[in-house]
């Protein structure tokens, strides 16, 4: 490294340059991970904090949130099933909501789970869920948003189902849309009811109580899935591509790969460039080390030294300001979020693309001439 | 015998632009003497100096340094023989724009693959000093003027203690003063640390400060030139 270090101090001006380059670049790839892992969260914060293995969905080529629909037999079926540890229904039914005043809330997803089930998620202010018209646990993004608090009611378009906030539960989404955890019996009043409930002094029939959207379950290693499956006429998934089940959920993490990997190669392509005309410059300078009997192997070795350095400061500076604004964007509710995996991931992504880059270089190195030193070619 | 040239010829192009470049070309110097060689441009001066310190391979003869023979070897061992035999003083002194005067010494330690010791930086400084320039050890050659320059590289190419010394043109970018105290001190270091010495030169009023001188021309050594010179 004895030239790498000198060269680099030398040349300060150059090399500053090619490093802003490059952190503004770390800086984007940055970003662009806090906005991804965001969107994912956005996307399906809901999915990611039920504590689930899979999700048993109606038998589908396709199967969504959505299109599936469940039967008691089915759940009932899978929690006597070798390897399962608990099974639940989940409802899932997607809403148009209004505030107390009547404004509207946007869409809202409906989620209808057994109250003391190990869905019920954790409120972070108010009560968990009692019986079926005791009231809901709200995303706190609703809240947020909407500024709903605890003891307003929220009416669901169309359905006209009134809804009382009783808990407040952290972010929690699917297909960006808040989530509404309600008593299971309450989700199927209003998914499968008449609107407004049944008239005064009736009540719906049984049946509507015996489907849901989806099985939640807590499987062992060793369960059975397929078999299972074949018996209920189920699809299961595990958790992680039950979040593909998410509306757009594939489509976001595909666009933001993309936007990524075109990144990391239009780095590897900037890299590149500056350390062939790098080398091109010091096409002298590589020759009279090679006569005076410096290898190509340590040239090289020094050129890699180099790039790593160079690399490494750069990288750093741009990832170190993207976290410091992606902090305040963290704080300000946008869909950022930092996880420090897939920004080492992004980082050290970068890192291989510059030096995949400067290798470029390494073949001009080998094949420049010590003879040039001489001056001539004669 | 520091350096036994015999036979070389040495062909560059191919067909129609195939050119002789030395043309059996023998002579040998002792380790201590100062060799000058004479000759107008293009008549193979530089080739000379190639094929000399194995930065061209010869299409036939030999060309042996000390006990080893360039001729045998291929790219990486001439590579490393040309770090530890053979130091290197080039037309336009040749630094490295990076590197202070004493760094473009330290180099030649850490080409060897060796981490530099007290030892070799004394070397270093002992070096400049005696080509007058410890006072410039921290200066960068655009800090220094071209007879400076060329007394760096002068110094840097006995760093690893060669047993041959090529020397090319070194006066051709200085004036007549500063270009004659650099051939003298070259012949004084030649003798000084017993290293036989090319020097390609096209200026004959240098030829007083060489042990002996020979004239090339068309790529062949011209018997009537090759002259004892003091």
């Amino acid at each position: 490294m004895f030239l790498a270090l000198r060269d680099l101090a030398f040349a300060k001006g150059r090399f500053l340059l090619m490093s802003m380059i490059i952190a503004l670049v770390a800086f984007l790839m940055t970003l662009l991970s806090g906005l991804a892992s965001g969107l994912i969260k956005n996307n399906i914060s809901g999915l990611m904090a039920l504590d689930v293995t899979h999700l048993a969905f109606e038998y589908n080529d396709r199967p969504n949130y959505r299109n599936s629909m469940v039967e008691r037999e089915m759940w009932e079926g899978w929690r006597d099933a070798e390897g399962v540890l608990a099974a639940e229904p989940l409802g899932h039914t997607l809403f148009t909501a209004r505030s107390p005043e009547g404004l509207p809330l946007d869409d809202v997803v409906l989620w209808g789970v057994e109250p003391g089930s190990f869905l019920e998620p954790e409120v972070v202010l108010g009560e968990p869920l009692k019986g079926p018209d005791d009231g809901v646990i709200i995303s706190a993004l609703l809240a947020n948003k909407h500024d709903v608090k605890l003891g307003d009611v929220i009416v669901l378009d169309r359905v006209l189902t009134k809804l009382k906030v009783i808990g407040i539960t952290n972010e929690q989404n699917i297909g960006h849309v808040p989530v509404i955890y309600t008593p299971m019996r309450k989700w199927q009043e209003a998914t499968y009811g008449p609107p407004g409930g049944p008239p005064p002094g009736e009540s719906l029939p049984g049946i509507l109580f015996d489907y849901a959207s989806v099985i939640a379950l807590q499987l062992t290693p060793d369960a059975d899935i397929e078999s299972v499956d074949i018996e209920w006429g189920t699809v299961t998934m595990d958790k992680q591509s039950a979040y593909e089940a998410s509306l757009g959920y594939k489509e976001e993490v595909q666009t933001v790969k993309m936007i990524q990997g075109f990144m990391v190669v239009i780095s590897a392509l900037v890299i590149g460039a500056f350390f062939t005309i790098w080398t091109i410059q010091r096409t002298q300078e590589i020759g009279l080390v090679k006569a005076l009997g410096g290898s190509s192997a340590y040239l090289l070795r020094d050129t890699m030294a180099q790039a790593l350095i160079l690399m490494l400061l750069a990288v750093g500076v741009g990832t170190f300001f993207a976290v410091w604004l992606g902090l305040s964007l963290e704080e300000s509710g946008k869909p950022f979020m930092l996880v420090r995996d897939n920004i080492a991931g992004s980082s050290g992504l970068l890192i291989v693309a510059g030096l995949i880059g400067s290798m470029v270089s390494v073949r001009l190195i080998t094949r420049i001439d010590p003879i040039i030193a001489l001056g001539r070619t004669r | 015998m520091g350096l036994q040239v015999k036979d070389v010829v040495l062909e560059l192009g191919d067909g129609d632009q195939k050119i002789t470049a030395l043309d059996h070309v023998s002579f040998g110097i002792a380790a201590g003497e100062l060799l000058a060689v004479l000759g107008p441009s293009g008549a193979g001066k530089s080739s000379l100096l190639a094929v000399c310190g194995g930065l061209r391979h010869p299409t036939s003869g030999t060309v042996v340094i000390g006990d080893k023979e360039l001729t045998a070897m291929h790219d990486s061992q001439l590579t490393r023989l040309r770090l530890k035999s053979i130091g290197f003083v080039f037309q336009q002194s040749n630094l490295i724009s990076s590197l202070t005067s004493l760094d473009q010494l330290m180099l030649m330690v850490h080409l060897g693959g060796h981490r530099p010791t007290k030892a070799d930086r004394d070397h270093a400084m002992a070096l400049l000093r005696s080509v007058d320039m410890a006072h410039r050890a921290n200066r960068l050659p655009d800090q220094l003027s071209g007879g400076e320059r060329q007394r760096i590289g002068i110094a840097r190419a006995l760093m690893t203690k060669p047993s041959l010394l090529l020397v090319d043109e070194p006066t051709s970018m200085l004036d007549r003063v500063r270009g004659r105290q650099i051939v003298e001190l070259l012949s004084e270091q030649c003798h000084q640390h017993q290293v036989a010495a090319v020097m390609v030169t096209h200026d004959r009023s240098m030829l007083d400060a060489a042990d002996r001188s020979l004239h090339i021309v068309d790529g062949r050594i011209q018997e009537a030139a090759v002259s004892a010179t003091n």
